[in-house]
């Protein structure tokens, strides 16, 4: 639609104008790290971020997320949020994740608990500016986006470039809909940031095509790599809880004091997790660390691209600093079958 | 349908976990509403020989302290271990790496050999009797027991957490404590607890014990990386986890 | 994103009353059912529900009555874990709540019309079964020979007892029982079920094999079979996972690439047999 280019002071105008008027969250510094959480102040925004430590999947299917309430006489009647929020400041990679997900829970089976919250939600996306010390999007092909947000900001020298591509962002957009357009030659330095991020966000080389990660892992099942590394697996499903693509959950019951009242929730789960998948006679069908760790690999560069078409992981490198045994590095493992593939 | 009467026992602790269960504050009505305690020393004065769910808080540090918790469990119908050092015999584990002469006479200088301070290695109440439930944590995690409370009442088969520390700690969004060069346990320890420690700027001390299959090789293994040495680790295990298999 | 109902909700479960509830076996109790909306649970043989008791949970259960029987449906029930236990402390006039049917059927209707029919369960593996051998029974006239093997670990452990007397006696239908160890009140075989197999003429050309149990049993089943020189496209099989949303989305019983709670619970063994953590 159009491009609108904003100074600073324009700029952190507009943002603190969407809080006024909306639900926002944006990302803001957490410690020495950065996280999504509600934005007062257009102050608190930081565009510069690396990586957030959980991605945005929080807003769309939270840890915790009541799917029904039950009377223990009555039954069951479904919970939906359906409250209006904008995320600001989500990155090309995570959008790519958005959108995967949006195809995973919408297809088939529509899971409305996610569809509802996610179409009311406005996402304006941003270019990275500094690289994560493990991103690697730029060998996924996600180091930049162009669908899925509703806006797309892209930092250039002091100005910011606000590219508005729906009805949402127009909205979103309104406050600032006389300011200028963007100029030609904003226009083609936001070209070179992007040309820059697809190899700047490499900070570990995958040295196969995305596309190829399907067939690799095709011969790849029996493969040493996977009991070598996960004999330093712990099993603490961290690689699964910070990854933008995980989206498996438990459905557990909780009730009132009184044992009547009660809800249904979700809450995220893991395939690293011990239990995964154990039945109800205690059967676990996973027992193994080697098998559950394999199967999160096959599952982002196998399993889901065989339903979606696409790799299911988009380079955020969550899990390779979220791992505190190191083994959960996905562009080493890759790199590893290829090698010894040859 | 008639009240559990439910009878808080304690053994050597501090009594911080029954304390917990008061912490319930007006929570605490609705808890009446499903139990009928008769012996809770912190909070009422009457005492009781009968009761279908006796709650032992504490560790078993003597013999009378194990002839009387055999009594205890041959009268109630469900017996639920509270808290850390009745699940795992918690602190009162530390003992268990001295001599037993050295630690009475550490503790009680003179009068180490009197016989009314004798003591044994610590045990947790699972190695003296049977246990229906177990409610791990140093202290309990309220909201836990009040969970578990329910599900009795429901007749449902309440299920204590077999993974890490590490899935409640992500799901909080905290700084991985590594990240500042701290040993966490939170990957060995079972969680429960809402990640409480890491979320309040604390490494994991592991009060929980650890998950069913912890990969202890695995942190050993891992010290290395963050330039810290097996004793280390071992020092963080030792508070409340010298019970459970560290070579 | 999508065009459907936003309220429409894939988790909701549907009040339903249980019917009669019968205990069978120190494990197993049985349960009929009715929808309180009136309708037909609208499912096929091999296909399962998600039970819900709330407060307790949901549970996915076989449905163990053919849709050629109308108006309630049936399901027998291990005592296995919270919901389980539950629904055995209920009675008839309770309620239950229901999501499904759900998963993949045997192909009552198209592999197996014309072709002789050899069941081959092996304990609680009959209770998904028994639907499958209810519509063939019910449609009698579109198979060929339907024969019925059937082994449990004790005499006590056997289910549908009369219903097994039943097809014992039908001249339509043979059955061939074995228990793993034998009691005073057995005279029947002693063994595994894999012995009954030899018993049985097969005719290769001509047959479907439906097979239900414990998972060790489909390893050496299908040895048989194919030793038999049945085609591995000629074998179904049911298989059981922690399917726990029943929509293909909470990931817990996926087998490799495969959600058994959608592409199965059945599965033809060709399509599986390369699986690797299928069987």
């Amino acid at each position: 639609m159009t491009v609108k280019k904003l100074e600073k002071a324009a700029f952190d105008k507009w943002v603190s104008a969407c809080i006024t008027s909306q639900r926002v969250f944006g990302v803001q510094a957490k410690e020495d790290r950065f996280v999504f959480a509600p934005l007062a102040n257009a102050a608190d925004l930081r565009l510069d971020y690396d990586v957030t430590i959980l991605p945005p999947k929080k807003y769309f299917q939270p840890p915790r997320e009541t799917l029904l309430k039950f009377d223990r006489n009555e039954g069951f009647e479904s919970v939906f949020d359906n409250q209006p929020f904008v995320l600001f400041g989500v990155h090309p990679y995570d959008m790519v994740a958005i959108s995967q997900t949006d195809k995973l829970f919408s297809q088939e089976h529509c899971d409305t608990h996610y569809v509802n919250r996610r179409e009311k939600a406005t996402i304006v996306a941003c270019d990275v500016q500094n690289a994560s010390k493990d991103v690697f999007a730029g060998c996924m092909g996600t180091a930049t986006v162009n669908d899925g947000f509703d806006i797309l900001i892209t930092k250039i020298d002091n100005d910011y470039l606000v590219d508005i591509r729906s009805e949402k962002g127009q909205a979103l957009a309104e406050t600032i809909k006389d300011a200028e357009d963007a100029d030609d030659i904003s226009l083609k330095l936001r070209k070179l940031v992007w040309a820059d991020n697809a190899e700047l966000l490499q900070k570990h080389k995958l040295n196969v095509r995305p596309d190829v990660l399907p067939k690799l892992l095709g011969r790849s099942y029996e493969h040493p790599v996977w009991k070598e590394k996960s004999e330093r697996c712990y099993s603490c499903g961290s690689c699964n809880l910070v990854c933008p693509t995980c989206y498996c959950f438990d459905v557990r019951d909780d009730v009132e004091w009184n044992l009547q009242k009660g809800e249904r929730y979700r809450v995220w789960d893991g395939c690293l997790l011990a239990e995964f998948a154990v039945v109800a006679g205690k059967h676990n069908f996973r027992a193994n660390r080697a098998d559950r760790y394999r199967h999160r690999y096959y599952r982002k560069g196998k399993y889901v691209p065989e339903k979606i078409g696409e790799v299911a992981c988009v380079g955020c490198g969550r899990c390779i600093t979220a791992c505190t045994a190191n083994i959960a590095n996905p562009v080493e493992v890759y790199n590893k079958l290829v090698d010894e593939g040859k | 349908m008639s009240k559990l009467k439910v009878a808080f026992f304690d053994f050597a602790c501090c009594e911080g976990c029954q304390l917990q269960v008061y912490n319930l504050e007006e929570e605490i009505i609705d808890l009446l509403e499903l139990v009928e305690p008769v012996e809770w020393r912190e909070a009422m004065s009457d005492q009781s020989d009968d009761y279908d769910v006796a709650i032992i808080e504490g560790s078993i540090t003597r013999i009378e302290d194990e002839q009387r918790l055999k009594a205890i469990r041959e009268k109630a119908q469900v017996l639920i271990a509270l808290g850390a050092c009745a699940t795992t015999g918690g602190v009162n584990n530390l003992k268990n790496n001295f001599d037993m002469q050295d630690v009475k006479e550490c503790v009680y200088g003179k009068d180490a050999n009197m016989p009314h301070l004798d003591t044994y290695p610590t045990k947790a109440v699972n190695e003296v009797v049977k246990v229906d439930y177990m409610i791990p944590g140093c202290p309990i995690n309220i909201k836990e027991f009040s969970y578990i409370v329910r599900c009795l009442a429901l007749g449902k088969e309440p299920k204590i957490p077999d993974y890490a520390v590490c899935v409640e700690c992500k799901m909080k969004e905290n700084v991985c404590r590594f990240e500042y060069g701290e040993i966490c346990l939170g990957p060995i320890t079972r969680a429960g607890c809402d990640a409480k420690c890491p979320s309040s700027g604390m490494w994991c001390f592991g009060c929980r014990g650890f998950v069913d299959n912890p990969n202890v090789n695995a942190a050993k293994d891992v010290m290395a990386e963050y330039g810290k040495t097996h004793d280390d680790l071992r020092g963080k295990m030792l508070l409340f986890g010298s019970k459970q298999e560290f070579e | 994103m999508c065009k459907c109902d936003s309220n429409k909700d894939i988790y909701l479960p549907l009040p339903a009353t249980l019917g009669k509830v019968q205990p069978m076996t120190n494990l197993e109790s049985f349960f009929s059912c009715q929808l309180d909306s009136g309708k037909e649970l609208g499912h096929m043989p091999g296909q399962f529900v998600e039970v819900s008791i709330p407060g307790i949970g949901e549970a996915p259960i076989s449905v163990s009555s053919s849709p050629t029987r109308k108006g309630s449906f049936e399901m027998v029930i291990r005592k296995v874990g919270n919901v389980s236990q539950s629904l055995h402390g209920l009675n008839a006039g309770d309620k239950i709540f229901i999501r499904g049917p759900f998963g993949t059927s045997f192909p009552v209707d198209d592999a197996m019309k014309g072709k002789d029919i050899i069941f081959v369960c092996g304990g609680i593996g009959i209770v998904p079964v028994r639907s499958a051998i209810q519509y063939v029974l019910d449609n009698r006239d579109d198979y060929g020979r339907v024969i019925i093997l059937f082994g449990a670990k004790t005499p006590s452990d056997r289910l549908f007892v009369e219903e097994l007397e039943k097809w014992r006696e039908d001249k339509n239908v043979t059955l061939l029982e074995t228990v793993d160890h034998r009691d005073e009140s057995w005279s029947g075989p002693e063994g595994v079920i894999t012995t009954l197999l030899p018993l049985v003429k097969i005719d290769k050309d001509n047959t479907v094999v439906v097979i239900c149990g414990p998972p060790i049993m489909y390893k050496f089943v299908i040895i048989n079979l194919l030793e038999a020189k049945l085609k591995e496209d000629q074998i179904y099989l049911s298989l059981e996972r922690n399917m726990k949303c029943g929509v293909g989305k909470c990931g817990h019983c996926q087998i490799n690439n495969i959600y058994v709670c959608q592409d199965g619970p059945v599965f033809k063994f060709s399509d599986i047999k390369d699986i690797e953590e299928a069987l």
